[in-house]
Parts: C-alpha cells; structure tokens; sequence
C-alpha cells in the first residue's frame, strides 16, 4: 500500500468533514430551538466525549481512569483553579497507579 | 483584544492539549514504525491528516492488513463528529470571512472544539484559533517526530499516566461551565449513560459520541428551562473560566 497516498485521502476524507460547517453556518438561518440546540451541544459532546472513555485509561483496572477523573472534578469545582493545574495534578495521581 | 493577545490567548489556554497531544502522538509514531510505514510516511500522516483517534485505528487496520478503501472509509466515519464540532464553532464565527474559517477548519479537533465550544461568542476568533492551531497542530506533529526517532522516551509509568490527561481537561473545562445549573449537569450525566449504554450494546464509539450527544441535546432542547440562555455560556462561570485559563501560563 502506498502510504503517502493512504494519508492524502485521509486528509481529504478529515478536513472535507471539518471544512464543511463553514459554508452552510452562514447559508442556514435556524430556529430560536435549533440554536438552543447547538447551544447545548458542546455540552453533550463533552459528556460524551469523557464517559465512558476515561474508564479505560488503565485497559485492566477501570477505577484508574475513574480515581483521576474524580480528581480532576473535585479540583475544577474551585473557582478560578488554572487548567494546566487540574491536569497536571489528575496525571499524578493517576501515575500512582502505574508504579 | 488585539489580534496577538487573541493570538497568544488561543495558544495559552491549549498548553493543557499538549500533555495529551505529545505522549499519543509518541505512540502513534511508534505503533506506525511497528506496523511497517517509514519514518517519513509516519511523520507525513500526522502532518496531514491530524486526527488522533482515525490515525491510530488506520495503523490497526494497516496491521490487520484492510483495503485502502476500508481505512479512508473508517477515517471518514471516525470524523464525522468534527462536522456537528465544527458547526458549533463556526457558528459563534460568524463575521469571520470564508478564508479565515477555513483556515480555522483544519484545526476542528475534539480539543479544539472543547477549548471553544463554552467561550462566550465575542472572545472567539480567527486568531485565537490559529493559537490553538499552532499549539495542537505543533505538539500532534512534534510529538509524531519525537516518537518516529525515539520511542522510549517516555517512561512507561508517565506515558500510561498521561492517558488521563485529555479526559482531565474536558473535565475541567466541563465541570465550571455547568456548575450552577442542575439540569445542565443532569443533562451531561444522562448523556454519559446513554453513550455508556450504546458502547455496552457494541456500538462503536465513534458512533455511539454522536447519536448520544445529538439525541441528548435533543432531550436538553425540551428540558432545560432558561429559554433566552439555553446553557449558562455567558454566565458567571464563562467569566471564571477565562480567568482561571489565563493563569495557565503562571
């Protein structure tokens, strides 16, 4: 297989979704409940997008993914806690777990 | 704001993409080398193609010896999602000329759409994308270079660790935007267990990601109540959020 190739239809295949939205978002006037839809997405996507994945950080031991997630929540509940402080810190005490 | 303080804010606040983006790309790399693509090829893919998850499933079916046409087709399907993204992002773009947001386009990852998507519409533009786009284009292809030269440079209990990263900073740009409102947060919840439900069943999670959250927000359009402001997006916790990311830096 030609690898290179295999990566410029890849491409095409991934930006062709990604470009898309940007010529019809203008083109398309929506509903005030469509809008509140979209509004939502971001949302449902995040949701989505952490569980159940964050359970399989460790393949064999489900509570891996669950102990730094816990972490991760409990210190986004601080008002004004820095991101990069969040993270930093669930890494940690997720790699607890990988001694 | 002028155009480099968006610039430098867009590449501030994806510095937390970059514990994630490194050690999977390292991965990738590795995988890529394992399974047969030279150095070059695998460094070209990540250049190209910059979607984490479609390039690692290629390298798996790669291995298990697909068609050409099987892997592009899986590629497509595994993206999908970045179209419903994508949408939400160019939405709250709408001054931005044509050339502009497809510039930003290439940069619609699920990390990019997780640093934009709960920003209040008027901080959002092109060149805080591009920020964005430096940072996580740069680390995905930074990392892919590391992993194809040196592939134990990470140590193993680090590199398993900083699979969390990624799920640690949706949280924590999840968690602040939703934490004064109940129905959001049950919203969010009942959407994990939908997505939960559908990966039990054998529901591939590339597919399972977007019928559980268009079927969700679906449900959310009904349930929650505030109509004028459907999600507390320029709310309190919007301006929490800011300034908690500015601080990234320190």
């Amino acid at each position: 297989m030609n690898y290179i190739a295999l990566a410029l239809c890849m491409m095409a295949v991934t930006y062709g979704v990604r470009l898309l939205p940007s010529f019809i978002t203008d083109k398309i006037k929506i509903s005030r409940k469509a809008e509140k839809f979209l509004n939502l997405i971001p949302f449902t996507a995040l949701g989505a997008l952490i569980f159940p994945g964050v359970l399989s950080v460790d393949a064999s031991r489900w509570y891996v993914g669950a102990i730094g997630a816990v972490v991760a929540i409990a210190l986004s509940c601080i008002k004004r806690m820095p991101t990069a402080v969040t993270v930093i810190a669930s890494v940690l005490v997720t790699m607890l777990f990988f001694i | 704001m002028t155009r480099r303080k968006q610039f430098l804010l867009g590449m501030k606040r994806s510095i937390p993409v970059m514990f994630g983006f490194i050690p999977v790309s390292i991965a990738f790399a590795v995988l890529a080398g394992e399974a047969g693509l030279s150095t070059l090829e695998t460094i070209l893919m990540s250049v190209f193609v910059f979607a984490g998850a479609s390039q690692i499933m290629a390298i798996e079916l790669i291995s298990l010896g697909s068609a050409f046409f099987e892997i592009v087709f899986a590629t497509f399907i595994v993206n999908l999602r970045h179209f419903i993204m994508g949408t939400c992002i160019m939405r709250k773009m709408k001054k931005t000329k044509l050339h502009e947001k497809l510039i930003c386009s290439f940069g619609v990852t699920d990390e990019a759409f997780a640093l934009t998507a709960t920003m209040p519409e008027r901080e959002l533009s092109p060149w805080f994308m591009y920020g964005v786009i430096v940072v996580t284009y740069g680390s995905w292809v930074g990392g892919t270079v590391i992993g194809a030269f040196a592939s134990n440079i990470l140590p193993a209990q680090l590199s398993n660790a900083l699979g969390i990263a990624l799920y640690a900073l949706f949280i924590s740009i999840l968690v602040p935007s939703i934490r004064k409102n109940l129905r959001l947060i049950l919203l969010v919840i009942l959407t994990a267990i939908v997505n939960s439900i559908l990966v039990w069943i054998g529901l591939k999670s590339s597919w399972s990601i977007i019928i559980s959250c268009i079927v969700c927000a679906l449900f959310g359009v009904w349930f929650i109540k505030d109509p004028s402001e459907p999600a507390s997006i320029d709310g309190d916790d919007a301006d929490t959020f800011p300034k908690a990311s500015e601080e990234v830096s320190q």
